[in-house]
């Protein structure tokens, strides 16, 4: 079974937000949550200064944190490792948010879904979205689980303009993803948490 | 800004830094405080025979905790299904011990409220007792575990803190029961062995606390910046002014000063001061919680020195 994951090269990411903006696009998201989003750090001393950037999204780790909290069974890890939320069975207990080292659960306050980004009613493509979300539950990055099932990539991996996103199969040992961490030491954020990503980085 | 070194709190996702925790709130933390206090108050009056010490923790258990807790689910209608993982989480097993607590906690003191035909005799009452027992003792050191669960926040991941909340429970249960015998009369003879006890729980929890943060202190940066936080930043007044000087030092003092004087005025200030720094310990260890920095692990602390490329 596949083993589903991601290879992020940040010597190829802008920091243009473009996969922010595909992300929300996709999913339809409420103002204020990025399933995906880039962090921008400002690094050296001036005059030689520059910029870096750190695209996030869910690591989908394979020791999952919010799913050893999850006290309902609401987080479960799909047979190609996708970490999902079963939304009717989640309780907004917000343990699993706590849990997660990441920062990359987002949880759907009372009255969220009530308005759109204009501030007013829905656009009509706001009001079909946000049917996906349920207020007092939690969300998160599905890796596009419902393009992944039609043979798609997550929408973030296909809008890159730089192509800093890989996505593929860690199961695979001559893959691209494998290749890419073996041949340029490719790491992942806090393993001190022994959280096990799916998601690695390639040095800028 | 706070900041550690050059990190600091981001004041968004998009930002680097050091991240707030803001999903576990007030409420929670009154559900903590609910439970802990309760339990303790029950285990102390279910030791010494105290039936209004009895019922009162039980009812700051099952009404005060759970209320709060059913105030912050985002859908409490379907709370019951918190109790469906008691292998993994702490918080199902916590469901299971409030349950046995609420219905085993109630059959100790019901013969003083409904009457002798209450009364369980034998093997059945003492099975009864130990029940409440262990599920009070549960509660009163489960927060600890539900909270150093998370390693995602580093100050909270510490083995100390379940004995902490423990301790704390212990504390709060042995003021309470102090001040309801002082109120009610009743139990007299056990006042001696309390105000005992409450001395050197006072003395342990503070040997605990500056254990607590000595550790965090030599732990990782988001564990050092909460300690930052609390001893000289944003929560000092909190953590300083309440939970140590008021909650501990007054109550110390204070509970001295009513033994000298033999004062049971002096007992509900007791039980106020350190109450309050109780409920402060609490809130102020959920607001000061802190997700590390976002950054490769070999850039953390180095990469504001790295040349540009």
């Amino acid at each position: 079974m596949a083993r589903l994951g991601m290879v992020i090269d940040l010597k190829r990411c802008v920091g243009c937000n473009s996969c922010t903006l595909s992300c929300k696009q996709e999913n339809g998201t409420p103002a204020g949550m990025h399933f995906a989003r880039v962090v921008t750090r400002e690094v050296g001393e001036y005059p030689r200064t520059r910029r870096t950037f750190l695209p996030l999204l869910c690591n989908h780790c394979e020791d999952a944190p919010c799913e050893k909290a999850c006290p309902t069974g609401a987080t479960y890890i799909r047979a190609d490792g996708i970490v999902m939320v079963a939304k009717e069975k989640c309780i907004g207990c917000r343990a699993c948010a706590v849990s997660c080292p990441y920062m990359n659960r987002h949880f759907i306050e009372e009255g969220f879904l009530g308005h759109g980004y204009a501030g007013g009613e829905l656009s009509p493509f706001e009001a079909v979205k946000f049917g996906a979300f349920e207020e007092g539950t939690m969300s998160k990055c599905t890796l596009c689980a419902h393009r992944v099932d039609e043979g798609l990539e997550p929408a973030c991996v296909t809008t890159c303009p730089t192509e800093a996103r890989i996505f593929g199969d860690w199961d695979e040992p001559e893959g691209k993803l494998q290749k890419l961490v073996r041949e340029r030491n490719g790491w992942t954020l806090l393993p001190e948490c022994k959280t096990r990503p799916k998601v690695f980085y390639l040095d800028a | 800004m706070a900041t550690h070194g050059e990190i600091a709190i981001a004041p968004h996702r998009f930002a680097y830094g050091y991240y707030r925790q803001v999903w576990w709130n007030w409420l929670i933390g009154t559900a903590f405080f609910c439970g802990g206090l309760g339990a303790g108050l029950f285990l102390v009056s279910l030791a010494t025979g105290e039936p209004v010490g009895m019922i009162a923790g039980w009812l700051l258990v099952t009404v005060g905790k759970n209320t709060a807790h059913l105030f912050f689910l985002g859908r409490p209608e379907r709370f019951w299904r918190a109790a469906m993982r008691p292998d993994r989480s702490w918080i199902a097993r916590g469901i299971w011990a409030t349950g046995f607590f609420a219905v085993a906690g109630f059959l100790c003191f019901a013969p003083h409220v409904l009457g002798p035909a209450w009364m369980l005799s034998g093997t059945a009452g003492a099975a009864v007792q130990w029940v409440a027992a262990i599920s009070a003792l549960f509660i009163m050191f489960y927060d600890g575990f539900v909270m150093n669960s998370s390693g995602a926040i580093p100050f909270w991941n510490s083995a100390l803190l379940p004995l902490l909340v423990l301790m704390y429970a212990s504390l709060g249960g042995t003021t309470l029961s102090l001040l309801l015998r002082a109120v009610t009369g009743g139990g007299q003879e056990h006042m001696a062995w309390l105000g005992l006890q409450e001395k050197w729980l006072l003395v342990g929890n503070a040997a605990l606390l500056g254990a607590y943060l000595y550790r965090m202190s030599r732990w990782q940066p988001a564990a050092r910046e909460t300690v930052r936080m609390l001893v000289r930043g944003r929560f000092a007044w909190a953590f300083v002014g309440l939970v140590l000087a008021i909650g501990l030092g007054a109550t110390l003092l204070l509970t001295f000063a009513a033994e000298r004087f033999r004062s049971e005025w002096l007992l509900p200030v007791v039980a106020a001061c350190e109450l309050t720094g109780d409920f402060t310990l609490l809130i102020v260890w959920l607001k000061s919680g802190l997700f590390s920095p976002q950054t490769a692990p070999h850039a953390l602390n180095t990469v504001s020195k790295q040349e540009p490329a």
